[in-house]
C-alpha cells in the first residue's frame, strides 16, 4: 500500500462529539413534516372510521330512536339470513364482472383504433373521452331520458321499424342498461392509459416480428399484450373496485329495481343505513364491502406474478 | 480557495463498509483527481466532500473548518454533476444565478457575476436559452459556469465528461483545465477514464473497494505503480503480467526466463508477477520468442496481440511491423521499466 | 401500431370508429338540444336530431325552482378547495415518500396505501356519526374533508410519489449543493417539474369532487346548501315524476362549462393523464 498522506487529527476524530441534529435528523424531520397533514387527515377520516365500522357493527343504533345498544354478533347473524343479500350479491358480481369485461375489452379496443397514424385521429381521441369529464350524474340523467319507453332510443329504433323494451323497467334490460351507461361514461380513462402503454411499445419489436412473418393478430397476442399487460393490470384494478362504489347511477336510473334487480352492495348499504336508519346493519354491510375490495386487491396483485410477463 | 483533508474517513450501509478509512490532504489550488473502477467508492466519496452523503466517521476539513455535519450550502463548495443537473424549468442565466439568489446577493451583483462566468465560457449568447435548447457541450459549460459564479472554495467533478462523445471530451477536459490554470480553485475531479486521469491531474488518488490504492502525480503513479491494481489500472493498453518465481538467473516463467529489475538477493525462490507496459517491448532479434495472435495498426503505432511464455500480452510498436498471426517474432522487455508484484500481496517488490 | 395501414383499411378504422362513437357523443348532444326545444317536442315522432323550434325558458325555470346559482356555486368552490388541498397535501406526502429518508418510511407509506383500499363508501357510516358529534352536519366539511384525506388523495399521493421517483435526483442536490433547504427544493425544484403529474391529479381530484354524490345526499338537507349533482335530482313534478326539460337544461348547465374547458384544453389534459405513474 502506498504511503497516503499523513493523517491528520484522527486521535481526536473517534472522540468528536456528533450534534444530535445531523443532516439525516434534521432531513427525517423534514420528511415527518411533509407526510404530516396526509397521514394525520387518514388517521382521522379514513383508518379511524374503519376501526368504528367494526365497532357499529356489533351494535344496533337507531339515529331517530336514540338508540345504541351492544348485540354482539345480531348483525352478522342477521346478515346470513337476509334474504334479500343473495340477490344483492349476485346484482354486484354481474354488474362488477360485466362492467370490467365490457370496459377493458373496449378500452382496448378503441386505443388500438387510436394508436393508428391517421389524419384527424385526436379529435376522435378526444370526443371518445369526452364523456369522462361530462358530470356523472347529468350523463346519468340523459341516459336515463334516453331510456325511457317513450325517449329517444326507442323513438329510434322505431324509426327502422324496431320495438324496443322499457329499457329501465324491465329486469333483464334494465342491469345491461346501468352497466352501459356507466362503460360509455368512463372507458376513456382506460383509453387512454391502454393508449399511452401501446406508444410505449419499441417500434423495433413489431418491426422485427414483421421480417419473422409473424401475422398482425399474432403480433397482437404475442408483443403487445405481454407489453401492456402491467396497465393492464393497473386498469382491471382501478375499474373493478371502481365499479364497487358505483352509487350515482343506480340512485339515478334505476333506484335498484326493478325489484332488487340492480341494487349493488353500496346501494342497498345506503338504503339499510340511510333509508331505514338501521346503522349498525349499513355498517356490517360496509365490512363485506371492505372484505371484498381487499380480497380482490389481494388478489390481483398476486396474480401479478403470473400474468405481467414484463415490468418497467 | 482551500485546502481539503480527508482524515480516516468512513461510510458505512449498515454492514457494509463502502470507505474505508481514507486519508488525503489536498493542497490549496491543487488539481486531484480521484479514479477507480466503477464501485470503488470515488463518488461516494466526492460526495462526502460535498455534503450530500453523510460520514460514518473520521473528518473532513475544508480550510480549517471541520465540516463533517454542514450542510453543503455552507461548506462554501459547487459541484458539477455527471448529467449536468441543469434545472430545465430555467433559462441558462436563471440556472447560473439560482445559487446567488439564494444567498441573499443583490440583482445587479447576480447579473453581474453571470455575465463574467459567461464571457469566461463563451455562453454570453445562450443566456436567454433553456437546457433543452442546448447542445451537450453548452450544457457541460453551464455546468461550469453555474459552478465558477459562486466563486466556491473547493470545486467537484462528478464525471462531468462521460455523456459527451470522444471528441468534444477531448476539447472539454482542456477546457476544464485551463479554466483550473486561471482560476485556481481546488478541484476534486472523479473519473473511471484514466486518460482523463492522466492529463488532467496534479495528482491522483486511485481507489478500490473503499480503499486508496496509491496517490501520486500521474507519471509516478505509471513509472512506480504501489501495486498490482495501481499497475493494471493505470496506462492504455493495460500492463502485462506474467506470473512466474524469482530466481538468481532471472524471472522465471513458462519456460523462459526474463531479467529481473534492480537487486533480487534475498528474493530467491519467491513466487512474484512480473509486470511490463506494452510499450516497454521492443523487437530484438535476440530476444524472446512470442507467437503473432492479432496485428492491429493504428497508424501512429501498431498494436500486436501476442502469445509469450504461455501468457496472451500485448505490445506496442512506434515501428510498422510486417508479421502476420501464426507468425513468430522476438522481444525483449525493457529492464529498467520492469515491474515485480508480489504473487500473494500485490505489493511492489522492487 | 406498426406503419402505414392500407387505403381499405383506413375506410375500415374510421367506419368503425364512427359508428362507436355514437353512444359517445350522441347523449350529450341529446341533452343539449332536448334541453332548448319546447316541452312538446321532446318525446315527439319521429325524434327531432335537430330542434325545429326553441324555447329557452326551461333554463329560467331551473333558477325559480331550486337556489340554482347557490348550488352551482356550493359544487364550484368545494371542488376548487378540494382540488387545491388535495394536490398540496398529496404532492407533500408523495415528495417524502419518494426522497426523504427517515425512520419507518415503509410502514407509514403502507398505511397511507392502505386508504386505497378504504373507499368513502365503507366508512360512510361511522363518517356520518363523527360528522354528527362535531355538528358539521348539514355544512359542507365533510364534502371537503372526506375526499381530500379519504382514498382519491391517497390515489393522488400515489401518483406524485411515482412520477417524483422518475425525477433525476441530481437536481436537488445540485439545488442543495446551491444552497436550498428542503421545503425550498420542494418549491422551487421538484413540484414545477412534476407539474404534468399535479395536472393529472388536479383533474382527477376536481371531477372527483364534482361527482359526488352519496356524501351530499347522506350529510346535505337544505336546498341552498346541495352541490350540483344532487341539485339536478331535485326537479320533480308532485308525483315524483322527471320535469325533464328542466332537468335536462340544469344538466346542460352543468356539463358544458367543464366540457368546453376540456375540449379546449384536451392536449394537456389528455397528455397529462397518459403521462403519470399510471402507467404501471
Amino acid at each position: 500500500m502506498a504511503p497516503a498522506t499523513s493523517p491528520t487529527g484522527s486521535d481526536h476524530t473517534g472522540s468528536r462529539r456528533r450534534p444530535f441534529w445531523t443532516m439525516e435528523r434534521r432531513d427525517a424531520l423534514a420528511g415527518y413534516l411533509f407526510i404530516a397533514p396526509q397521514l394525520i387527515g387518514i388517521t382521522i377520516f379514513v383508518l379511524i372510521p374503519l376501526c368504528l365500522v367494526f365497532w357499529f357493527s356489533l351494535h344496533e343504533w337507531n339515529v331517530l330512536a336514540a338508540r345504541f345498544t351492544y348485540t354482539g354478533a345480531a348483525n352478522y347473524k342477521a346478515l346470513l339470513s337476509d334474504p334479500g343479500l343473495g340477490e344483492v350479491f349476485g346484482a354486484t358480481a354481474i354488474f362488477s364482472l360485466g362492467l370490467v369485461v365490457l370496459n377493458m375489452s373496449l378500452a382496448l379496443l378503441l386505443a388500438v383504433l387510436l394508436s393508428q397514424k391517421l389524419t384527424g385521429i385526436t379529435v376522435f381521441r378526444t370526443l371518445f373521452f369526452s364523456p369522462v369529464v361530462v358530470s356523472l350524474v347529468a350523463w346519468t340523467i340523459v341516459w336515463s331520458f334516453l331510456l325511457q319507453k317513450n325517449g329517444g332510443l326507442n323513438a329510434i329504433l322505431q324509426v327502422f321499424g324496431l320495438e324496443g323494451s322499457n329499457w329501465l323497467r324491465d329486469p333483464t334490460t334494465a342491469m345491461i342498461s346501468v352497466i352501459v351507461v356507466q362503460v360509455f361514461k368512463n372507458v376513456g380513462l382506460n383509453m387512454i392509459l391502454f393508449l399511452a402503454a401501446l406508444q410505449g411499445v419499441p417500434k423495433e419489436l413489431y418491426e422485427a416480428a414483421r421480417v419473422d412473418g409473424v401475422s398482425p393478430f399474432k403480433q397482437f397476442r404475442r408483443i403487445t399484450v405481454p407489453l401492456i399487460s402491467p396497465t393492464i393490470l393497473l386498469t382491471s384494478i382501478i375499474t373493478i373496485v371502481g365499479s364497487l362504489q358505483v352509487f350515482a347511477q343506480i340512485a339515478v336510473l334505476t333506484q335498484g329495481g326493478p325489484g332488487m334487480s340492480t341494487t349493488v352492495l353500496v346501494y342497498y348499504l345506503y338504503q339499510q343505513a340511510f333509508q331505514f336508519h338501521r346503522f349498525g346493519y349499513g355498517s356490517t354491510l360496509s365490512i363485506v364491502l371492505f372484505v371484498i375490495v381487499a380480497v380482490l386487491t389481494f388478489v390481483q396483485w398476486q396474480m401479478r406474478k403470473r400474468i405481467v410477463f414484463y415490468e418497467r | 480557495m482551500a485546502p481539503v483533508k480527508l482524515a480516516n474517513v468512513r461510510k458505512s450501509f449498515g454492514a457494509v463498509e463502502i470507505i474505508q478509512g481514507v486519508d488525503v490532504d489536498i493542497v490549496d489550488g491543487e488539481f486531484l483527481v480521484l479514479v477507480g473502477p466503477s464501485g470503488c467508492g470515488k463518488s461516494t466519496l466526492l460526495r462526502m466532500i460535498a455534503g450530500l452523503e453523510s460520514i460514518s466517521s473520521g473528518e473532513i476539513a475544508i480550510g480549517d473548518r471541520v465540516v463533517n455535519d454542514l450542510e453543503p450550502k455552507f461548506r462554501d463548495i459547487a459541484m458539477v454533476f455527471q448529467n449536468y443537473a441543469l434545472y430545465p424549468h430555467m433559462t441558462v442565466e436563471r440556472n447560473m444565478g439560482f445559487s446567488l439568489e439564494h444567498r441573499g446577493h443583490s440583482k445587479s451583483e447576480i447579473a453581474e457575476r453571470v455575465q463574467w462566468a459567461a464571457q469566461i465560457l463563451d455562453l454570453a449568447k445562450l443566456l436567454d436559452r433553456y437546457p433543452r435548447q442546448l447542445s451537450g457541450g453548452q450544457r457541460q459549460r453551464v455546468a461550469m459556469g453555474r459552478a465558477i459564479v459562486r466563486n466556491p472554495q473547493v470545486f467537484l467533478f462528478d464525471e462531468p465528461l462521460s455523456n459527451l462523445d470522444a471528441k468534444l471530451r477531448v476539447v472539454m477536459r482542456a477546457e476544464i483545465k485551463s479554466l483550473h490554470q486561471r482560476l485556481g480553485v481546488t478541484t476534486v475531479y472523479v473519473t473511471h477514464d484514466q486518460v482523463e486521469a492522466m492529463t488532467m491531474a496534479d495528482r491522483i488518488v486511485v481507489m478500490n473497494g473503499g480503499k486508496v490504492e496509491q496517490i501520486g502525480t500521474p507519471l509516478e503513479l505509471y513509472d512506480r505503480p504501489a501495486n498490482r491494481f495501481v499497475a493494471g489500472f493505470i496506462g492504455s493498453p493495460a500492463m502485462n503480467f506474467l506470473p512466474g518465481t524469482i530466481t538468481r538467473a532471472g524471472f522465471e516463467a513458462g519456460g523462459v526466463t526474463l531479467p529481473l529489475p534492480g537487486p533480487i538477493a534475498e528474493r530467491d525462490g519467491q513466487d512474484a508477477v512480473y509486470g511490463i507496459r506494452p510499450e516497454h517491448l521492443a523487437l530484438d532479434g535476440e530476444g524472446l520468442e512470442a507467437e503473432v495472435l492479432l496485428v492491429e495498426p493504428m497508424g501512429s503505432e501498431t498494436q500486436v496481440t501476442l502469445r509469450l511464455a504461455g501468457q496472451q500480452m500485448i505490445a506496442v510498436f512506434r515501428e510498422r511491423i510486417s508479421a502476420r498471426p501464426g507468425e513468430t517474432i522476438r522481444l525483449r522487455p525493457d529492464v529498467a521499466a520492469a515491474h515485480l508484484f508480489d504473487a500473494a500481496s500485490g505489493a511492489r517488490l522492487n | 401500431m406498426n406503419g402505414e395501414l392500407s387505403p381499405r383499411m383506413k375506410v375500415v378504422v374510421y367506419g368503425l370508429m364512427s359508428v362507436l362513437l355514437i353512444p359517445f357523443v350522441f347523449p350529450t348532444w341529446w341533452m343539449v338540444t332536448s334541453s332548448i326545444k319546447p316541452i312538446s317536442d321532446i318525446f315527439a315522432f319521429p325524434p327531432e336530431i335537430v330542434p325545429s323550434r326553441l324555447d329557452l325558458s326551461t333554463y329560467a325555470k331551473v333558477f325559480e325552482l331550486q337556489p340554482f346559482a347557490q348550488q352551482y356555486w356550493n359544487s364550484a368552490y368545494i371542488a376548487a378547495v378540494v382540488t387545491v388541498g388535495t394536490m398540496l397535501f398529496s404532492s407533500m406526502a408523495g415528495y417524502a415518500f419518494a426522497r426523504i429518508r427517515f425512520p419507518f418510511a415503509n410502514t407509514l407509506f403502507m398505511i397511507v396505501l392502505l386508504g386505497l383500499l378504504i373507499p368513502s363508501e365503507v366508512t360512510i357510516v361511522p363518517l356520518f356519526r363523527i360528522f354528527l358529534s362535531w355538528g358539521m352536519v348539514n355544512t359542507h366539511w365533510p364534502l371537503i374533508l372526506v375526499p381530500i384525506f379519504g382514498a382519491p388523495s391517497v390515489f393522488a399521493t400515489f401518483v406524485m410519489r411515482q412520477y417524483f421517483i422518475a425525477l433525476p435526483v441530481e437536481l436537488e442536490e445540485a439545488a442543495r449543493v446551491d444552497g436550498l433547504g428542503r421545503f425550498k427544493i420542494f418549491r422551487t425544484i421538484a413540484l414545477p417539474l412534476a407539474r404534468p403529474a399535479l395536472g393529472a391529479v388536479g383533474i382527477f381530484t376536481f371531477l372527483h369532487s364534482w361527482n359526488l354524490y352519496l356524501e351530499p345526499i347522506v350529510f346535505l338537507s337544505s336546498p341552498e346548501k346541495f352541490t350540483l349533482p344532487q341539485a339536478l335530482t331535485q326537479f320533480t313534478d308532485a308525483y315524483g315524476g322527471a320535469m325533464w326539460n328542466i332537468q335536462l337544461a340544469a344538466a346542460t348547465m352543468t356539463a358544458i362549462p367543464v366540457l368546453i374547458v376540456f375540449i379546449v384544453a384536451q392536449k394537456q389534459f389528455i397528455e397529462g393523464l397518459a403521462h403519470t405513474g399510471l402507467k404501471g
